[in-house]
């Protein structure tokens, strides 16, 4: 028991390691979402500090070219270019950043759409600490 | 056309229901705490009954489509990125994002807040935690507020017109408040007992 409670800690720990190093970019057009995401990728462990932001998709091009994030993290409505839009132009771009949406609603077409453009994930809202850590570990 | 008859309107809104009020000579549908509702008709209004809970009128005056939604936050963290929070951002975003997928614009949004009263007895304001959460939340994504009647120690019936924008309300007398309390008290335990979160999927 005690021993299976260590390895669970030292798992973590070096979970913790690995996301500290990732870059992350949120990609939402409501400032409080973008805040709460955020917010929430420091409560699954995520340390914050390489975590950028950007309002629309055409906004977040320009940023993954330059940043070359290790995963963006996209709202699907958004003005200006949408976040498929957004996952299409990267794909168009040769640009491999990992890339999930957040959502509050996913429709089956939204669903394929996203497998055909190589989305790793799809989080419907509202998400939760745990749902965060569960993607996080299975994609990072 | 809905029937005259009280009716659930449709799929995409589970559980809002329609009757026609010869009052107002409209189409009376009704929100629910946890619901929301949009539309571009001029012979509807949309009713709801509010204690400490919050209503947003929200429209596009523009193309005259609009809506309301009805929420509350869980206790605990009311900051406007805290846990509580992401009840009241999902219930926001929901009704802004159908206002804006019928082709209005977050530019021109007119917001009306009711509600947040302080209707049980005890040292917890609900209400006010409920008005300090929208009242960040609006704050944080730059929006106005056109009017707003919220606080105090009233329930409110809340009638909205969406595509002329008038509201009415109506303060109510502690005779109803009691129920509304008791309904609000349910409606918040359900929040906090049976967290309601999105799926997750993975892709291969």
């Amino acid at each position: 028991m005690c021993a299976q409670i260590i390895s669970i800690e030292v798992l973590r720990n070096f979970d913790e390691k690995r996301w500290l190093s990732m870059n992350i970019l949120v990609v939402d057009d409501s400032a409080a979402m973008r805040n709460m995401i955020i917010r929430t990728l420091r409560q699954a462990g995520f340390d914050g500090n390489d975590v950028s932001q950007a309002e629309d998709g055409a906004i977040a091009l320009e940023m993954v070219k330059g940043q070359l994030p290790d995963l963006v993290l996209a709202d699907w409505n958004m003005p200006n270019m949408t976040g498929i839009e957004l996952l299409e132009a990267m794909n168009e771009e040769g640009l491999k950043t990992k890339f999930g949406f957040i959502t509050t609603e996913a429709t089956s077409e939204m669903r394929a759409k996203a497998t055909a453009g190589g989305a790793k994930f799809l989080i419907s809202k509202p998400f939760s600490v745990d749902s965060f850590q569960k993607v996080l570990s299975a994609i990072m | 056309m809905p029937n005259r008859n009280r009716s659930e309107i449709s799929e995409h809104y589970p559980g809002v229901s329609c009757h026609w009020d010869s009052v107002h000579n409209v189409y009376a549908v009704r929100v629910l705490p946890g619901q929301y509702y949009v539309t571009d008709r001029s012979d509807q209004m949309i009713s709801t009954v509010l204690g400490s809970c919050i209503a947003a009128c929200i429209r596009d005056p523009e193309i005259g489509v609009g809506g309301l939604n009805h929420f509350m936050l869980p206790g605990g963290d009311v900051a406007a990125d805290g846990v509580a929070a992401r009840y009241g951002i999902y219930a926001m975003e929901h009704l802004i994002n159908d206002i804006i997928r019928r082709g209005g614009d977050k530019r021109r949004l007119e917001i009306k807040l009711f509600g947040g009263g302080k209707i049980m007895r005890g040292l917890t304001d609900i209400g006010a935690k409920n008005i300090k959460f929208v009242r960040e939340f609006l704050s944080v994504e730059g929006y106005p507020i056109a009017a707003a009647d919220l606080g105090e120690s009233f329930s409110r019936k809340v009638n909205y017109f969406p595509t002329t924008g008038q509201v009415l309300v109506k303060r109510l007398r502690s005779l109803h408040a009691q129920q509304i309390a008791r309904e609000e008290t349910d409606y918040g335990k359900t929040l906090v007992e049976q967290p309601e979160y999105g799926d997750i999927e993975l892709f291969d």
